[in-house]
């Protein structure tokens, strides 16, 4: 759920899909530890007195000490009178009046006559740096088959049905049987299902979630953000009994019900040995799971693969939005380095599917007219997705001279030509990037579009700034004689072709760029120490109900103090850095417009704000949009069988809802029909409702 | 000019040696015409004759569309203005470089900017080698390619044997603790793994430096790393030959330390070292191509051998002429360069000296 800087990797990970991964070395065999090499350790007594200490601080509170509105003496009274963060009731505590719902209306999505059984061979760049959770090193690119896309959680969003209700989003139940709302409270209440145990036979329990909150808030998983935002965004937690419990928010927003739904929760029984050293005793243990892969200790073969296993008698086989579902028995991940040797692996059919994103592969080294294609041995698929979009585009540093001009930024708005590198890069498979946010559903703005690229205008904008002579190389330069010049920076190696090809279309407007390709560490770390004149970069974003604007627009990320007391700018600002606001935008309405927009729990007005912050932010014009990948692309043999319709809207890989089914009798039949020459209808199938316009 | 003999003696042994030789001549014709390059491929072209007024392109300033009657201000595109004049007929004409393309320009290849085969084989017309994966001409990259790679290793050159003789020099020359001294910084300094600098300092420079600068950059940088090596032979010959005879009587005349350097020692010892010159060459430019290769070298979009190499490498089974074009131009240069370095160390050895002529 966070806002992070789109790396390279993850780049890469979008280009190639799910096969060209993370940059990662393989697991040291220093890290080779049992169990037994480290002390018996029991984390309850310290768990027992978290629980009863523990306070959720109010960010005010927090904010008033901190700028001296009020005393120590103040703040300790005060935070003496907060209730407690974990709570222990009982079952008659729970308000009667509760309207409790469970998601069973929604649609299935899943195909419930898909085939069990098989195995899927995949390929992965790396190996994972270690198989926890959480903690250092966690947050690699095989987490998702450790987690993300395998755990349950108490209810998931409904990958098709983004309709906004008067709950926001609409979830369908996964641990949890039933849910029930309490706005007036800022309450979830959830009963968690009878039948939901851990892969280990370990029963879910109340006492699983008050657990994880405190794994969540501990400072041994050594992982800052989680610490935070399970601190910070979270105000109480109480059990009322073995099956029901309660979260409760700080604030109702449209997407609260979402909050407290999503959750993963975590074996308490699993973790009992946490302490300072649980990234190192933890490295390779295998977390219980909710879910429906699990991973054999003998199946990590460090350095060359890891492979999931179907967990024996999973609780929710059967269950409505699970069945169907997670098929294959086994699903193997050997590591690949070379992006073209796994292509050849999967041509000789020892890998089942290959992630096709990149142009050069779908349509160059596995074109339709392949004879594999032809002869229907393998199929070519063509998944569009309605996801919120990562803001691919160039961000403009408006601290910089020239660049605080309104009139340069708009003229490069008009001077860089996103749709040639679209149509003659992207072969027209992209579209064009309208808005900060794109793909937000509702949130979007209906009708606001970038600028097209058109000289004229962008010379007009360019003289209006002073720049009318044109140098002898083509340039505009003005008055003082200063060049019509600027660097645009990138650490995208895979893209570097993108800047390129704009600053070929920016000459034909006189203005130039000068083209840095950075390593990814490198660039970012420009970026975020603002030193960029204008940065080709993109947020990832999660498929969250409502974009975000404080991180990126808000003055408080741009300058220290950027205003005086009378709303003029400070002269003496300083340039914030690390921070996301990678244009330095300061803007008091702008400012006054996402304060609205945080404080409001009314998605209507908070549509309407977000709106008018995409005109403002696009009359400014420091963000130039740049293009959207609207699908996510594979080749799959012919016995890789997907649901008709693929109706999962918000899934931004194949794999990630496990949809799909390998047939085995159709897998004897193609490897047979192969070798006698016999061929089937071609498979080129493209998903495409929901394919924008 | 009144060669020593001995070294006219060198030369024309070179000059006997025919494959070294013509090697020579070769590579030398190649850098010149290199020079010419913007005459021999380029987008602009070398005349035009409009509305009765002579146009000369090429070097200078971009002349607007405007002044050749297009509707745009940005710099002519010659090849339109080629086929319109082809059209209208009339009295205009202009002379497009034999290839018309620079080095930078992506064309498109059936829609899109991809590499087209060389135009002999079914690619688009005028691409005589293809074009690379953003539809840029890959003649006109090596050409340029090369013109860079070329410069770039003489220059690398220069400097590495100047720095280097000198030092190795001072140090062989003065002895004792200069040479105990200055030995142990050569052993420190060149501990310092050479990759890891060119990354790092790569990643901290400005992008705002322009393109020859962040060039000179990199030869610095590969300089400092380089001369070390040159150091061991200068010093050993050095210490030799101050203890020749020659040199003892040339103290004893009252000779100052300049002068038995310059005009005793050096021209002693350097035969050795002009042997190895066309191989440090070779070898400037593999290391430029294997930087360029890894992508730590010649700051893009500048044309060069090694990045068309990795492209190829990316591309083998779809577009095979680029890696195939690269290689071959690599290949050929390096052959060159290694023909010079054979003959050259021919003529200098003086051990075959009674076995010539």
């Amino acid at each position: 759920m966070r806002n992070f800087p789109l790396s390279p990797r993850s780049l890469a990970a979008l280009l190639a899909g799910l096969y060209a991964l993370v940059l990662a070395g393989c697991g040291g065999s220093s890290d080779e530890t049992a169990s037994s090499d480290f002390p018996p350790q029991d984390i309850t007594p310290e768990m027992e007195q978290h629980f009863a200490s523990f306070k959720h601080i109010p960010a005010e509170l927090q904010r008033a000490l901190n700028e001296g509105e009020i005393t120590q003496e103040e703040y300790d009274a005060r935070v003496a009178e907060l209730p407690l963060f974990f709570q222990f009731k009982t079952p008659e505590d729970i308000p009667a009046d509760l309207v409790w719902e469970d998601g069973m209306d929604l649609e299935e999505f899943a195909d419930p006559n898909a085939k069990k059984g098989g195995t899927l061979y995949a390929a992965i760049q790396d190996f994972p740096r270690t198989t926890r959770l959480v903690g250092p090193d966690s947050n690699g690119s095989f987490r998702p088959f450790l987690q993300d896309d395998v755990v349950m959680q108490f209810a998931r969003r409904h990958p098709n049905d983004t309709s906004i209700g008067p709950n926001g989003f609409h979830y369908y139940p996964g641990i949890a049987k039933e849910w029930a709302a309490d706005k007036a409270n800022k309450t979830v209440y959830i009963r968690i299902h009878p039948d939901a145990r851990w892969s280990d036979g370990v029963p879910i329990t109340s006492d699983d979630v008050m657990f994880t909150f405190f794994f969540y808030q501990s400072p041994h998983i050594k992982a800052p953000w989680y610490n935070n935002w399970y601190s910070t965004n979270y105000t109480q937690v109480t059990r009322y009994d073995e099956k029901t419990f309660s979260i409760t928010l700080p604030e109702v927003r449209p997407d609260f019900l979402g909050r407290a739904l999503e959750i993963e929760p975590k074996p308490a029984h699993f973790y009992r040995e946490l302490g300072p050293d649980f990234p190192e005793r933890y490295q390779w243990r295998i977390q219980p799971t909710s879910g429906a892969y699990t991973v054999r200790p003998e199946d990590i073969v460090k350095g060359r693969s890891i492979t999931l296993t179907r967990v024996k008698d999973w609780w929710a086989r059967d269950l409505k939005f699970w069945r169907g579902r997670y098929n294959p028995d086994r699903i193997r991940f050997t590591v690949v380095r070379d992006t073209a040797k796994a292509f050849e692996m999967f041509k000789k059919g020892e890998l089942d599917q290959f992630g096709m994103n990149l142009a050069e592969y779908w349509y160059d080294k596995l074109p339709d007219t392949d004879p594999d294609v032809q002869a229907g041995y393998i199929h070519k698929n063509v998944f569009y997705n309605d996801i919120p979009r990562p803001t691919y585009g160039l961000w403009i540093n408006r601290s910089r001279h020239l660049l605080d001009n309104r009139d340069i930024r708009i003229g490069i708005n008009y001077a860089t030509n996103w749709d040639l590198v679209i149509e003659k890069f992207a072969r027209g498979d992209w579209t064009r990037m309208d808005t900060t946010a794109d793909g937000f559903g509702e949130f979007t703005h209906p009708t606001l579009k970038a600028r097209p690229f058109d000289i004229e205008k962008a010379r007009e904008h360019f003289a209006r700034a002073g720049f009318t002579t044109v140098g002898g190389d083509g340039v505009l330069t003005n008055a003082a004689g200063e060049r019509l010049s600027f660097t645009i920076t990138t650490g995208y190696e895979a893209l570097k072709d993108i800047p390129a090809i704009l600053r070929e279309e920016a000459l034909k407007c006189g203005l130039e760029f000068r083209i840095e390709v950075l390593d990814g560490t490198a660039a970012w770390k420009k970026a975020q120490e603002k030193k960029h004149d204008i940065m080709f970069s993109a947020f990832g974003v999660f498929p969250e109900m409502y974009p975000r604007y404080w991180e990126t627009w808000h003055s408080a990320n741009a300058y220290d103090k950027a205003f005086l007391p009378d709303g003029s700018p400070n002269p003496e600002r300083k340039v914030k850095t690390q921070t996301n606001n990678l244009c330095i935008l300061a803007d008091p309405e702008i400012d006054r417009l996402i304060d609205a927009y945080d404080r409001s729990d009314d998605a209507e007005e908070m549509k309407k704000l977000a709106w008018r912050l995409e005109e403002l932010i696009h009359a400014d014009g420091c963000f130039v949009p740049g293009f959207v990948i609207p699908f996510y692309r594979n080749a799959t043999w012919r016995w890789i069988r997907n649901p008709e319709g693929f109706n999962v809207k918000i899934s931004d890989s194949w794999i990630q809802y496990f949809l799909f089914w390998i047939d085995e009798d159709m897998k004897k039949e193609t490897r047979e029909a192969r070798r006698a020459g016999k061929t089937f209808p071609v498979g080129i199938h493209v998903y495409d409702q929901f394919k924008a316009n | 000019m009144r060669l020593n003999p001995l070294t006219a003696k060198k030369l024309r042994r070179f000059r006997s040696i025919r494959r070294g030789y013509f090697s020579f001549l070769l590579l030398c014709g190649l850098s010149l015409i290199s020079l010419l390059g913007e005459l021999l491929v380029n987008s602009r072209a070398i005349v035009v004759r409009y509305e009765g007024k002579w146009y000369f392109p090429t070097y200078g300033d971009i002349i607007p569309g405007t002044t050749f009657g297009f509707d745009y201000s940005y710099e002519t595109n010659y090849r339109d203005l080629r086929d319109r004049f082809r059209q209208e007929g009339g009295d205009n004409w202009l002379l497009m470089p034999p290839i018309a393309f620079n080095p930078y320009e992506n064309t498109p290849y059936e829609g899109v900017f991809k590499p087209a085969p060389p135009s002999w084989l079914g690619g688009p017309a005028g691409h005589l080698l293809g074009t690379d994966t953003t539809g840029r001409d890959i003649f006109a990259r090596l050409f340029y390619g090369f013109r860079v790679a070329i410069f770039f290793a003489l220059a690398f050159t220069v400097l590495t044997y100047l720095v280097g003789i000198t030092i190795g020099c001072l140090m062989g020359f003065f002895g004792g603790k200069v040479d105990l001294f200055g030995q142990r910084l050569i052993e420190i300094w060149s501990n310092i793994p050479f990759l890891y600098t060119v990354i790092i300092i790569f990643s901290v420079i400005p992008a705002t430096f322009t393109v020859p600068v962040r060039i000179f950059i990199l030869l610095v940088i590969l300089v400092l790393f380089s001369w070390t090596g040159m150091t061991y032979y200068m010093r050993t010959a050095t210490y030799r030959e101050k203890a020749r005879d020659y040199t003892a009587a040339a103290i004893v005349l009252g000779a100052g330390t300049g002068r038995i350097i310059f005009n005793h020692i050096l021209p002693n010892t350097i035969s050795t070292i002009v042997t190895f010159i066309p191989f440090t060459v070779a070898a400037a430019i593999t290391s430029i191509t294997a930087l360029d290769f890894l992508g730590f070298g010649l700051p893009p979009p500048t044309p060069s051998l090694g990045e068309l190499l990795k492209q190829g490498t990316q591309t083998l089974t779809t577009a095979p002429w680029i890696v195939s074009s690269a290689f071959a131009a690599l290949v050929f240069i390096l052959t060159l360069v290694t023909f010079v370095g054979e003959a050259v160390r021919e003529a200098f050895d003086p051990k075959k000296f009674t076995t010539y002529e």
